[in-house]
């Protein structure tokens, strides 16, 4: 004789397969007719949940985060494996017996791979059989830099190498992006971790200016591999965006310390990026996109102002990093009309900030000129764009720094190390109205 | 038998074969057994915490953990699913040990419509989903992962006794025993009201 549990299952499948109905059971099966019913009822009440779907944000942010975790593990493997120690720092001193043991592993790997292979690797895209191939060529290459800032050139190599393979997935093979994504990552994290650890002053120099210059270029790449990447690849795109564009500011900070020029011109260029591409995302009515490509726009203006003020040190070419602010930023403010006027009424306030912003940035650079001195062509006083309203033009305007005598303190100058202003210009501490630190503008 | 990926259907064999690389440290392949599973999964375990906070993160452990013990997972046994659901079962009551019970929302069941059976089945059966599940995670153990994997995620006996390890037989008499226990419940709670 059958047990109650077999009856109740076998009643609950044929039910379940429309091969019989509640009653049937019940008649059939009679002698338990009150055992089963209540228990075939509950069962029968069970239902799957209504749709619930995780969001497609959460599964590309957790797919690229599986796939960096992957990554991870492996390098660190591979490092244990010959011999380094699963904890160990990539900074290490090379004694005979490592040495040895990473000529080994890249004879085995040759080996075992075939140069031809490795070779045939290099154009390879995630996905492919021997992606993995170009991957291990690369930890093989950064085991055989000893140096520290050639290591953190080569991850900007290979970085460089993400953001290609990235262009190349999102017109042919969308749903592989998101390696390339997590691997960008990963390689960009090692180079800033690297660049600031270096002691080296010169080097750092040297380094924090290579590493501006490609994250600006990154900054390009990114935008325009966002603009074809599938939507659900977007958001990891523009994380990778965010991680390069708050580190750029420390980095572009550091290199102002020793080269104001070239980083007020790093950030003039990336800045005037941003603007285009606000304005462009405007004409197409992306409104986040607008408002991301502003944001990020309004985070280098501060900056801007902070090298104009002498913020990061010692300035003697300071009349170039003022001149040069005043040209870039008289154009800024004409793409900055331009972007109010497609805006919509909610972000008005925003693009009108960015403009106050540069208006700062320019009388600053002007006063700085006017009071040491030097003449220039170009107004004394920002000029706005014709076409905004009388009413935000006076608002911009409105208590702009005026030349003033020399203060004694700089208002947030904690990196330039003297306490005092870097250069002749006059330093009224305007930035308080309406800058927008890098944690408000992220 | 085909599981459907996407818009793509994958047959067993692809599915083994797929399995079979991602057994052998291929992530791309594993990637792709994530893109297959993850809204199966995320789905089983918000039917259990009831928020998608906490659903979001035990998801990613899953896949965590997965690729982690992916070597140890036997083609022949288990279905791939039906492994990943008891880690994500495991996860889930590691979960409940380390919060308290209230902290995983289990009350917070505003999500669920009662409208799966229509009103004369309803009239006819008297239980609603919101009040079946809450009875369904009073469960303990094997129990309440029984009737999940049948009646919610449509495993059979063989695939649940296969993925917890027991006989055929044993899955029925545990099925038994958590719909008499889910009767209890129930009675007790109308008893109350």
């Amino acid at each position: 004789m059958k047990k109650v549990a077999d009856i109740l299952a076998l009643c609950i499948e044929d039910i379940a397969a429309g091969m019989s109905t509640l009653e049937d059971c019940l008649e059939k099966y009679a002698s338990m007719r009150q055992q089963l019913e209540p228990l075939l009822k509950i069962a029968l009440s069970i239902k799957e949940p209504e749709d619930i779907k995780p969001s497609t944000t959460f599964k590309v942010r957790t797919r690229v985060h599986l796939m960096e975790e992957i990554h991870a593990r492996r390098a660190k493997a591979k490092w244990w494996q010959i011999g380094f120690g699963a904890g160990a720092q990539r900074t290490v001193r090379f004694g005979w017996s490592r040495a040895a043991a990473i000529v080994v592993a890249v004879l085995l790997a040759a080996s075992a791979l075939g140069v031809g292979t490795a070779y045939a690797s290099q154009d390879s895209l995630p996905g492919d059989v021997i992606y993995p191939v170009k991957l291990g060529t690369e930890h093989i290459r950064l085991m055989l830099t000893t140096d520290d800032a050639s290591r953190v050139r080569l991850e900007l190599a290979f970085a460089s190498t993400r953001l290609q393979e990235m262009e190349a997935l999102a017109d042919t093979r969308s749903d592989k992006i998101g390696v390339a994504i997590s691997g960008y990552q990963r390689n960009m994290k090692t180079v800033f971790a690297e660049t600031e650890q270096l002691e080296d002053e010169s080097a750092s120099a040297t380094l924090s200016e290579t590493v501006a210059v490609a994250i600006s270029r990154h900054i390009v790449i990114l935008c325009r591999i966002e603009d074809k990447a599938p939507e659900e690849s977007r958001e990891a795109i523009k994380q990778a965006q965010e991680l390069i564009g708050e580190r750029q500011l420390r980095v572009l900070r550091i290199l102002a310390g020793k080269n104001p020029v070239r980083a007020t011109e790093i950030t003039l260029d990336t800045m005037q990026h941003w603007l285009e591409r606000a304005n462009v995302a405007m004409a197409e009515a992306k409104i986040k996109r607008g408002e991301m490509a502003l944001c990020q726009f309004v985070a280098l203006r501060g900056l801007g102002n902070e090298i104009v003020q002498g913020a990061y040190g010692s300035n003697e070419e300071f009349d170039i990093v003022d001149e040069m602010n005043m040209q870039c930023t008289s154009n800024h403010l004409a793409i900055l009309g331009a972007i109010y006027k497609k805006a919509p009424e909610d972000m008005k306030g925003s693009v009108e900030r960015a403009m106050r912003l540069s208006a700062e940035g320019y009388c600053q650079a002007s006063n700085s000129l006017l009071a040491s001195g030097i003449r220039h062509n170009l107004p004394e006083k920002p000029q706005l764009p014709a076409d905004i309203p009388d009413g935000v033009k006076a608002r911009i305007l409105d208590n702009l720094p005026e030349e003033t005598p020399l203060s004694d303190e700089i208002p947030g100058s904690s990196g330039s190390g003297d306490g005092g202003p870097a250069h002749d210009g006059p330093l009224n501490g305007s930035h308080q109205s309406g800058y927008m630190s890098e944690d408000e503008s992220h | 038998m085909y599981t459907k990926r996407n818009d793509e259907i994958v047959t067993d064999a692809g599915l083994e074969l797929l399995i079979e690389r991602a057994k052998s440290d291929d992530a791309d392949a594993f990637g792709k057994l994530y893109d297959m599973y993850v809204d199966r999964i995320y789905r089983h375990v918000y039917y259990r915490v009831g928020n998608a906070a906490d659903s979001e993160d035990l998801t990613q452990e899953v896949f965590m953990k997965a690729w982690q013990a992916i070597g140890r997972y036997k083609i022949t046994g288990t279905p791939f699913l039906a492994w990943l659901m008891r880690i994500s079962h495991n996860l889930v009551v590691d979960s409940y040990r380390k919060k308290k019970k209230d902290e995983l929302h289990l009350d917070d069941d505003s999500w669920i419509t009662d409208s799966a059976p229509t009103p004369e089945e309803a009239a006819e059966l008297g239980y609603g989903q919101k009040r079946l599940r809450r009875a369904i995670l009073e469960l303990h153990g094997d129990q309440q992962q029984v009737l999940m994997m049948h009646f919610i995620e449509g495993f059979t006996y063989a695939e649940i006794a296969s993925s917890l390890g027991k006989r055929e037989g044993a899955i029925r008499v545990i099925q038994h025993r958590a719909l008499t226990r889910l009767r209890q419940i129930l009675e007790k709670e109308k008893d109350v009201r």
